[in-house]
C-alpha cells in the first residue's frame, strides 16, 4: 500500500518533469495542442469516473465544464482572484452542482439519466443569454495572466498556458487515481457489478453514486476552467453539445475504466484534428471538408471500438494476455 | 385571448413534431432497450433524399413517403448490421450500460459527416406543398397556416397507424411480445431479430417524416435536425419512454409550454424549458407519466 | 507519516530542479513582422462561416475575395507578390473562430487577417492571449461586421473595421424614421449580443422611442419559423407599424415570410447587413414579400449595372469565382473588401510589413480606391473606416431603389455627432479595377 502510493507519486512526478522539458523544446503550435490535450485528459478523467467506475451516463459533462469556466471567470472579475483560486472557484461551483444533480441522478436510470443529462448539455451554456452578467453569446473574458516576472519574460503564453494546464491535469489525474484504487473506487465498482450484492456488503449505492457524480463534475468544473484559460474567455459556444460527445468519445477509444486511457483519448482527439488539418495545409483540401473527413473517421473509430474492443484496447489486450496464459 | 390562441396553435403544431420524433425513439426503446441518438442523423438523411426528390420532381407528396422508405430502410440497416451485432459481444464489463449509446452516438457522427460530405454542409431549402400563409377567422389571421394542418394531420395520421399496428395486427402483437420477453416469443415461433429490424423500420419512418414535415419551417443542414432529437427525446422522457401514447403526450405538453414561454416571457429561453420540464416531470414520477406499467398496452 | 515526509522531499526536489531548468530557458521569439511574407507571395488568412445557420449569403464573401486576389495576381500581383488567401470555416461560433484564428497564425503562418466575420467572434480573436494580436502586431484588416468598437484604436490597435458601423447605420435610420414615420408606433427585432446592442444605442441616440412590448430580441441561432411566429405575433400586439430589422439574413428572411404569412405588413426597415434581395430570395422571401422593405448600403447597389465598379466585379466574378456564383451584395461586398486589401498592401510597399502594412492605412487610407460611395476615415487616431449610407426602397422586381433617385450619403460618427448629408464625390476607378 505504502509502496505504491509512493510509486504512483513518483510516477507523477517524472511525467511532470518529462512533459517540462518537452514544453521547452517544441512550438507554439504544439504548445497550444497539449494545452487541449491537457484540457481533455481532465474531461474524460471525469467520464471515467462517473461512467466507467460508477456506471452512470451523462452525455452533459460539457455543461459542467461550461459552470467551472462561467464560475473561474466570474471569480476572477468579480473578487479579483489569482489564478489558482480561480481554478478551485471553479472545481467546487462545478462539484456543488454536482452533488445537486447527483441527488436527482441517482434515482433516474439509463436511459432517464441520459436524456436529462442531454438536455442538460443543451440548456446550461444557453444560460449565459438569459443573465447579462453572463456574457450573452460573445462570453465574457478570462485573463490569464502571463508569466510572472520571475520568468523575466522568457516564457511565451503558450509556454504559460501548456505548463498550467498540464500541471493541472497531472494533479488532478493523480487525485483520481489515488481515489479510484481506494475503498470509494472498489465501492463504485462493486455498485456497478451487482447493486445488489454492494449493498449487502455495505455499500451505500445511491450515496456511493451521488459521490460519484460530485467529484467528477467537480473534476469537469476543473477541464472548463482549463478552457477557459486557453481560450482567455468562456462564451456559450466553447462548451457546444458535441464537447460533451467528445469526451465520451475519447473515454470510449481509450477504455472506458481505464484512467490511462484519459490520456489516449484525448491525444487521439487532438492528434486526429491536428493530423486533418496539417493534410489541409499539406494538399489545400477545403477547410470544411477536411472537418467533416475527421468527423466522419472518429465516428468510424468509435463505432469499431464499441463494437471490437468496448473496454478499451487495452482490456482486449489484457484478455489475449490472460488466454495464452490458460493456454500454457 | 387572440394570443393565447396563437400560442395553443404554435404549440400543437411544433408538438405534433416532437412527438413523432419522440415516437421514433419509443419505438425503438420498447423493441431493443437502446436509446437510439442516430436517429438525428437517419432521420436528416431520409430528409436530404425526400428534398432530392422534391428538387427534382416538384413533388413534396412523392418526397414525404419516399423519405419515409428511405427511413425505414435505413432503420433497418442499422439494427442489422450494426446494433444486432454489438449486443452479441459487449454484454460484459465496464461498458455494458451505455455501449449501445455510445454506438448510436458514433452512427449518429458519421451520418453527420457523411451527409456534409455528400450534400455539403449549406443550407437547403425545402418548400411547403401548401400554404404557409396564416388562417383568416373573421378579421383576426392567426399564425396557423395549412401547413401546419399538413403537419398535425400527418402527425396523427403515423401515430394512429402505429397504434392500430400495435394493438390490432398480428404483427403489432409479435412486435410487443418480440419486445416484452424475447425468449419466449422466439419459442412461440415469433422471427424475433427480423422483428426487431422491422420496429427499427418503423421508428426510421417516423423520424424521417419528423424531418420532412418540420424542415419547411427551417433549413436543411446535416445538423439541423440535432435540436429536434433532443426535444423529441425530452419528449419521449416525459411521456415514459414505454408508451406511444405517452410519447404523444410528451410531445404535445413539450410543443405547448415552448410556445407559451416564447409568447409570454421570450424566445431565449428556448433551450431551458425542457431540461427544466423534464426534471420537473422527473422529480415527481421518475419514470415518466406513463411509464412504470407492467403491461405493455400501447 | 513517513509517506508524508518522502512525498514532500520529492516535491521540493522537483521545484527546485524546474527553477535550475527554467533559467536556461531560452528568450521568447519577438515579434515577426514579416510573417507570411516570401519574395513571391502574401499568405492571408480569413476565419468565416462556410456553414451553419449563420453561412447564408456570407459564406459567398470569402470566395469573392480570392477571386478579386486572383484578379491581381493575374496582373502583376502586388509589388511582384502574388496573395494567396486562406479560408477557415468557424460557423459563426466564438471558439471555433479562435481555433481557427490560432491555426492561421501558428501553422498557416499567415501574415494578416482579412475580412473575420462577426462581432463576438472578432473580439474573442482579439482578446485571446494565445493569438496575442496586439502583441504579435497581427493585422487583421477589415473586419466584416458594423461593432462600432473596433474602430477604438487603444482598444484595438490592429484592428480596422470598413463597414460603418450600426451605431451609424441606426442613427441614420433613425433620423430618417423621425422625418418619414413621425408618430407611428416603432418595433425592432434585434440579435441578442453585440450586434444588437450597437444598434439599440444607436436609435436612442437619435431619440427614436420603440413601443412598449415591442422591442424583441432573439438568441443568435435560435431563429425557426416557430420563434419568428412568436416575434411576429408580439409585434402585431404591440401595433407595431415600423419594424425595424437588426440580425443576419437567415433571421430576416424568417421574420419577412412569417409577417407575410400572417398579413401583418409594417414598413419594415432591414440592416444592411441582412438585406440582400438575393440572399433573402433564396430563403423564401418573394420579391412580393420584400416590396416596400427599406434597407441601407454604402456601396453602389448590385442590380446598379451603369456603376463602373459593379460592372468590373461582375466580370472577375464569371471569371475567377467558382463556377456558378450567383452575383450579389454579397459578392459586391467581398470584392471591396479585397480591394481595399490590395490598396493598403501595395501601400505599405515593396518591404512589407506588419506594422508598415498597419501605418500605410492610417496615414494614407483616406485615398484608397474602392467602390464605397461613403469616404474611407482612416486616419492615426482613429480606425473608423467607412462612416455612411445610402437609404432605398426595394421596389417590386426586388430592385434597391435610393431615395429620390440619387444616392445620398448620409454621414455620421459612433458617438453623439449630427448626422449630415455628405457631399464626398467618390473618385473615378482606377484603371482596370487595380489601386497603384
Amino acid at each position: 500500500m505504502h509502496n505504491h502510493r509512493a510509486k504512483r507519486l513518483i510516477g507523477f512526478i517524472l511525467l511532470g518533469f518529462v512533459l517540462f522539458l518537452i514544453g521547452n523544446r517544441v512550438d507554439d503550435l504544439r504548445l497550444y495542442q497539449g494545452a487541449s490535450v491537457a484540457m481533455y485528459v481532465i474531461g474524460i478523467a471525469s467520464i471515467v469516473l462517473l461512467t466507467g467506475f460508477s456506471g452512470q451516463i451523462s452525455l452533459g459533462n460539457g455543461a459542467i465544464m461550461a459552470l467551472g469556466g462561467f464560475s473561474a471567470t466570474l471569480a476572477q472579475s468579480t473578487w479579483g482572484l489569482p489564478l489558482p483560486l480561480t481554478f478551485v472557484v471553479a472545481v467546487l461551483g462545478a462539484a456543488l452542482f454536482g452533488l445537486i444533480l447527483g441527488v436527482a441522478a441517482a434515482r433516474l436510470s439509463g436511459p432517464y439519466l441520459a436524456g436529462a443529462t442531454l438536455a442538460l448539455a443543451v440548456a446550461l451554456p444557453s444560460l449565459a443569454n438569459q443573465f447579462s452578467f453572463l456574457g450573452g453569446e460573445q462570453g465574457l473574458q478570462f485573463n490569464s495572466g502571463s508569466a510572472p516576472e520571475f520568468f523575466n519574460g522568457e516564457v511565451s503564453q503558450y509556454k504559460w498556458f501548456f505548463w498550467i494546464s498540464a500541471l493541472a491535469a497531472l494533479l488532478i489525474t493523480w487525485l483520481i487515481s489515488n481515489i479510484l484504487q481506494s475503498r470509494y473506487g472498489r465501492g463504485w465498482r462493486a455498485v456497478r457489478s451487482n447493486s445488489t450484492a454492494a449493498e449487502l456488503v455495505g455499500i451505500h449505492s445511491a450515496r456511493s453514486k451521488v459521490l460519484a457524480f460530485t467529484l467528477a463534475s467537480g473534476i469537469a468544473g476543473l477541464a472548463g476552467a482549463v478552457l477557459a484559460l486557453n481560450l482567455g474567455g468562456v462564451s456559450p459556444s466553447a462548451y457546444p453539445l458535441s464537447l460533451s460527445f467528445a469526451l465520451i468519445t475519447g473515454a470510449v477509444l481509450a477504455g472506458i475504466s481505464t484512467l490511462s486511457g484519459s490520456v489516449i483519448g484525448a491525444l487521439l482527439l487532438v492528434g486526429m484534428s491536428e493530423l486533418v488539418g496539417s493534410l489541409t495545409s499539406r494538399f489545400s483540401l477545403e477547410d470544411v471538408l477536411a472537418e467533416n473527413l475527421k468527423e466522419l473517421l472518429v465516428s468510424v473509430l468509435l463505432i469499431l471500438a464499441v463494437v471490437f474492443t468496448p473496454n478499451g484496447p487495452g482490456d482486449r489486450i489484457r484478455e489475449r494476455k490472460e488466454l495464452h496464459k490458460k493456454k500454457k | 385571448m387572440d394570443q393565447l390562441i396563437s400560442a395553443i396553435l404554435i404549440g400543437l403544431s411544433q408538438g405534433a413534431i416532437y412527438s413523432l420524433m419522440a415516437l421514433a425513439l419509443v419505438l425503438v426503446f420498447r423493441s431493443t432497450r437502446v436509446i437510439n441518438f442516430a436517429q438525428a442523423g437517419q432521420a436528416v438523411v431520409s430528409t436530404y433524399i425526400g428534398w432530392e426528390v422534391v428538387t427534382r420532381t416538384g413533388n413534396y407528396w412523392l418526397a414525404l413517403p419516399i423519405a419515409a422508405i428511405a427511413g425505414a430502410i435505413v432503420g433497418a440497416a442499422v439494427e442489422s448490421f450494426l446494433m444486432r451485432p454489438l449486443s452479441k459481444r459487449a454484454s460484459k464489463g465496464a461498458i455494458a450500460p451505455v455501449a449501445s449509446v455510445i454506438l448510436t452516438l458514433g452512427l449518429l457522427g458519421v451520418l453527420h459527416s457523411g451527409a456534409a460530405i455528400i450534400w455539403k454542409g449549406d443550407q437547403k431549402l425545402l418548400e411547403s406543398p401548401v400554404s404557409a400563409m396564416g388562417i383568416t377567422v373573421g378579421e383576426t389571421v392567426y399564425p396557423f397556416s395549412q401547413t401546419d394542418f399538413l403537419i398535425i394531420g400527418t402527425a396523427l395520421l403515423v401515430m394512429l397507424t402505429f397504434s392500430f399496428i400495435f394493438q390490432k395486427t398480428n404483427l403489432g402483437l409479435a412486435l410487443r411480445a418480440s419486445a416484452f420477453q424475447p425468449e419466449i416469443a422466439r419459442l412461440s415461433g415469433v422471427r424475433v431479430d427480423r422483428i426487431r429490424a422491422i420496429g427499427w423500420a418503423f421508428a426510421g419512418a417516423a423520424g424521417a417524416i419528423a424531418g420532412v414535415l418540420v424542415t419547411p419551417g427551417s433549413a436543411l443542414s446535416p445538423n439541423s435536425l440535432d435540436l429536434l432529437l433532443v426535444f423529441g427525446f425530452v419528449a419521449a422522457v416525459i411521456g415514459g419512454l414505454e408508451s406511444l401514447i405517452g410519447a404523444a403526450l410528451g410531445g404535445i405538453l413539450l410543443g405547448l409550454t415552448l410556445s407559451f414561454v416564447g409568447l409570454y416571457v421570450g424566445t431565449s429561453l428556448t433551450f431551458v424549458v425542457p431540461f427544466v420540464i423534464l426534471i420537473l416531470v422527473l422529480l415527481i414520477k421518475p419514470s415518466g407519466l406513463i411509464g412504470g406499467r407492467k403491461s405493455r398496452n400501447a | 507519516m513517513m509517506r508524508f515526509t518522502r512525498s514532500k522531499i520529492i516535491g521540493f526536489a522537483t521545484v527546485a530542479a524546474a527553477a535550475l531548468a527554467v533559467s536556461t530557458l531560452p528568450a521568447q521569439a519577438a515579434v515577426n513582422e514579416t510573417q507570411g511574407v516570401t519574395a513571391t507571395q502574401i499568405t492571408l488568412g480569413i476565419s468565416q462561416p462556410t456553414n451553419g445557420p449563420a453561412s447564408y449569403g456570407y459564406n459567398k464573401v470569402a470566395p469573392a475575395m480570392d477571386a478579386y486576389f486572383k484578379y491581381v495576381n493575374a496582373n502583376g500581383g502586388v509589388n511582384g507578390r502574388k496573395i494567396k488567401l486562406i479560408i477557415k470555416n468557424d460557423g459563426y461560433k466564438v471558439t471555433d473562430a479562435v481555433n481557427k484564428t490560432v491555426e492561421l497564425v501558428s501553422r498557416d503562418k499567415v501574415f494578416a487577417l482579412v475580412g473575420s466575420l462577426g462581432t463576438a467572434n472578432n473580439i474573442a480573436v482579439s482578446n485571446s492571449p494565445a493569438i496575442d494580436l496586439a502583441g504579435q502586431k497581427i493585422p487583421s484588416l477589415f473586419v466584416n461586421t458594423g461593432f462600432s468598437g473596433f474602430a477604438k484604436k487603444s482598444d484595438f490597435p490592429t484592428m480596422f473595421p470598413l463597414f460603418p458601423s450600426y451605431y451609424m447605420e441606426t442613427k441614420i435610420l433613425g433620423g430618417y424614421i423621425k422625418d418619414n414615420f413621425a408618430g407611428k408606433k416603432v418595433g425592432i427585432i434585434y440579435q441578442d449580443d453585440d450586434f444588437g446592442d450597437d444598434a439599440l444605442a444607436g436609435l436612442k441616440q437619435a431619440g427614436v422611442t420603440i413601443a412598449p412590448g415591442a422591442s424583441i430580441s432573439y438568441a443568435s441561432f435560435s431563429q425557426s419559423v416557430a420563434t419568428a411566429t412568436t416575434w411576429v405575433t408580439k409585434l402585431k400586439t404591440a401595433g407595431a407599424e415600423v419594424v425595424i430589422f437588426y440580425g443576419v439574413t437567415s433571421a430576416a428572411a424568417f421574420a419577412l415570410r412569417v409577417a407575410a404569412g400572417a398579413a401583418y405588413k409594417p414598413q419594415w426597415i432591414i440592416d444592411s447587413v441582412g438585406g440582400d434581395a438575393t440572399t433573402l430570395g433564396l430563403l423564401g422571401v418573394t420579391p412580393a414579400v420584400l416590396d416596400g422593405a427599406i434597407t441601407t448600403s454604402f456601396l453602389p447597389a448590385a442590380t446598379d449595372s451603369a456603376d463602373p465598379y459593379v460592372k468590373l466585379f461582375k466580370t472577375i466574378n464569371t471569371k475567377y469565382n467558382v463556377a456558378g456564383t450567383v452575383w450579389d451584395n454579397n459578392v459586391l461586398t467581398g470584392m471591396n473588401t479585397a480591394m481595399m486589401t490590395v490598396a493598403a498592401l501595395k501601400a505599405a510597399g515593396k518591404n512589407l510589413t506588419r506594422s508598415g502594412v498597419i501605418k500605410a492605412i492610417e496615414t494614407q487610407g483616406k485615398t484608397f480606391p474602392s467602390a464605397s460611395l461613403a469616404q474611407p476615415q482612416f486616419s492615426t487616431t482613429s480606425h473608423v473606416g467607412y462612416n455612411g449610407f445610402w437609404i432605398g426602397t426595394y421596389d417590386s422586381t426586388a430592385t434597391l431603389k435610393p431615395e429620390g433617385g440619387k444616392y445620398k450619403i448620409y454621414t455620421t460618427d459612433s458617438a453623439s455627432g449630427d448626422v449630415k448629408v455628405s457631399t464626398w464625390k467618390r473618385p473615378a476607378m482606377p484603371a482596370k479595377g487595380l489601386p497603384k
